[in-house]
């Protein structure tokens, strides 16, 4: 066992530690992660509009001589899917790949509140989540000509909570699993939203004991409370939704939290 | 008083059966670099990546500017600044941008931030790139400068404790000098700096300290003169073998015509250390093989701290006496 003494130089000055408000910290990784993705950003958000306006116009494709009704439901559900997209696959993509090249580790390694990198990066996401809503919302005004009944209240809470909720969850699922199987589940949780939850349709053509389950996982109440936020005169929302939303809410960003700040 | 800005003692660190830290215990004082010298896969990442709370140790102690790094890993991280030995995420950054974004995070303010970008721009000779962006799949940049980069990002702003992992790999001989010259004048700033590195002959002339990693263990610590182990005026007779020799321990088959301090084999190279008196019969023994055709070259130089580190990690070394017979040549 040795140890070593280091000779004594004349007096060094003492350095003191790193001393940061939160908010700077914050900025500064937010614009870090934003130049990180810098020229992609514009394009980014350009494709997630036009795909906003695909699933309206696409899904109305499936339904011939869509009736008023029908199209209502399909446009107020599209900016869940949409949003629910975002934070299932594109999320979860970028975690793995800053995993793989070092950016996660690196960004573990400075002197910053680690949770703070968990709020850079779902503020980031937000910006790109946002305006596919309000593009989506518009295509379906524009091309069934439905009468939409705005709760901004709940509306700006709704989507913020929605995609809280999916980028959360989405970053939880790529910093628990390996990389690949990541990858894996998140292509399963798309088919599953996209085809199997009662966001673009009703949730009475599911199965009884099926609804049940989507009485738990946050996927319906996400659709229902966005759903009140836009036509509130004929939709509703309950708490009990915004409960389920804010518990897996509250779930994803704690695990991904103790993913950043736990040593291995 | 103990004024020691890091500080490691009893560290063990386990991945399954491999042993990556084996009881290691190490100082940095304010104003001193400390070389970390090792190996690949001598453990000297796994000991930095506990050091800032990426790993957590399984027994041992962390005190990083007299806090606890072990229980309280988030405030010990205020006082270190890292370079890691991956490369640091600067795509779509250009220099400028990316060392002034981490001078904001370590405390600097918006114009201190440029200041620092400038003036490292400077003192590391790369202001010609300082405005171009790094771009994903390594273009933009070279190797070298995002590595210059990632160095002036870890230092932009002062920190007590400075850990660089390998900073010199990718850059060229002439930009390595002033590195290493800004690597001493942070130690001379008041910095603790903790220098994991391979390059040993570049290392020896900026360190004060030196600490030998060897499968996770310390093996040697102590200044570069000290770890030299050598008397000053110690000579290193260097013996080049062929390809396909067998025997590299007596390369004509007989004993030594010189007394030998230390043997050390590396690859197909053999380092005698032998005293300034045994030169010439050295000169005259080796010339001969060389006729014979025994060795391929051979080269006779002042003893250096390279041959004492390989010594000291080469598990084919032999103190003082060469063994006897029957040492197996197993590095042909």
């Amino acid at each position: 066992m040795s140890e070593h003494a280091i000779a004594d130089r004349a007096t060094p000055k003492r350095l003191a530690p790193v001393q940061v408000s939160l908010a700077t910290t914050y900025a500064t990784l937010l614009r870090w992660t934003l130049a990180q993705i810098g020229a992609m950003l514009p394009l980014i958000i350009v494709v997630q509009a036009m795909l906003a306006a695909g699933i309206i116009v696409g899904f109305g494709f499936l339904i011939p001589n869509i009736d008023g009704a029908t199209a209502l439901f399909l446009s107020t559900g599209a900016p869940t899917v949409l949003l629910l997209t975002i934070g299932l696959v594109m999320v979860p993509q970028g975690v793995s790949r800053s995993r793989t090249d070092g950016t996660f580790t690196y960004m573990r390694g400075l002197p910053v509140a680690r949770p703070l990198l968990l709020a850079a990066d779902l503020t980031v996401w937000l910006l790109i989540g946002l305006p596919s809503v309000a593009v989506g919302v518009l295509v379906a005004t524009l091309r069934y000509d439905i009468a939409l009944s705005f709760d901004w209240p709940v509306l700006v809470a709704a989507t913020l909570l929605v995609t809280l909720m999916a980028t959360a969850l989405g970053y939880a699922i790529a910093v628990s699993l390996p990389p690949m199987l990541a990858q894996l589940v998140t292509q399963v949780l798309v088919f599953f939203v996209l085809l199997f939850s009662p966001i673009t349709f009703g949730v009475g053509q599911l199965p009884e004991w099926f609804q049940a389950v989507h009485d738990i996982l946050p996927v319906r109440p996400a659709a229902d409370l966005l759903r009140a936020g836009l036509a509130s005169d004929v939709f509703s929302a309950s708490l009990r939704d915004l409960a389920v939303l804010l518990a897996w809410t509250v779930a994803g960003v704690a695990i991904s939290v103790r993913a950043l700040v736990r040593r291995r | 008083m103990n004024d020691d800005v890091l500080r490691v003692d009893g560290l063990t660190r386990r991945f399954g059966a491999v042993v990556a830290n084996d009881d290691v215990s190490l100082r940095v004082r304010p104003g001193a670099v400390v070389g970390l010298l090792g190996h690949n896969g001598a453990g000297k990442t796994t000991l930095v990546s506990q050091v800032v709370g990426l790993l957590r140790p399984d027994v041992g102690s962390i005190r990083v500017g007299g806090v606890d790094a072990v229980a309280e890993p988030a405030t010990a991280r205020r006082y270190v600044a890292l370079q890691p030995q991956g490369q640091a995420p600067i795509d779509g950054l250009t220099p400028r941008s990316a060392i002034e974004m981490s001078g904001r995070i370590r405390g600097l303010s918006p114009s201190a931030a440029r200041v620092a970008a400038e003036s490292l721009a400077e003192e590391l000779d790369i202001g010609e790139w300082l405005d171009r962006r790094a771009l994903p799949e390594s273009r933009g940049l070279s190797g070298g400068i995002r590595r210059l980069t990632a160095f002036a990002m870890a230092v932009a702003a002062p920190t007590p404790l400075v850990i660089l992992d390998e900073p010199t790999n990718d850059i060229d001989a002439a930009r390595r000098r002033l590195l290493w010259q800004a690597v001493r004048r942070r130690g001379d700033a008041g910095a603790g700096v903790l220098l994991v590195t391979h390059n040993v002959a570049e290392a020896e002339r900026i360190v004060d300290d030196l600490v030998v990693l060897h499968r996770g263990k310390v093996v040697a610590a102590g200044s570069p003169a000290r770890l030299r182990g050598t008397t000053g005026s110690d000579l290193r007779l260097e013996l080049q073998f062929a390809p396909d020799a067998v025997d590299l321990e007596a390369a004509d088959g007989g004993p030594l015509p010189f007394p030998i301090r230390r043997t050390v084999r590396s690859g197909r190279r053999v380092l005698h250390t032998v005293a300034t008196d045994a030169a010439a019969a050295a000169v005259t023994w080796a010339a001969t093989l060389r006729e014979r055709e025994l060795i391929d070259g051979y080269a006779l130089g002042p003893a250096t701290l390279e041959d004492a580190y390989l010594a000291l990690t080469s598990s084919d070394v032999d103190e003082a006496e060469p063994a006897p017979t029957g040492t197996e040549a197993a590095h042909v």
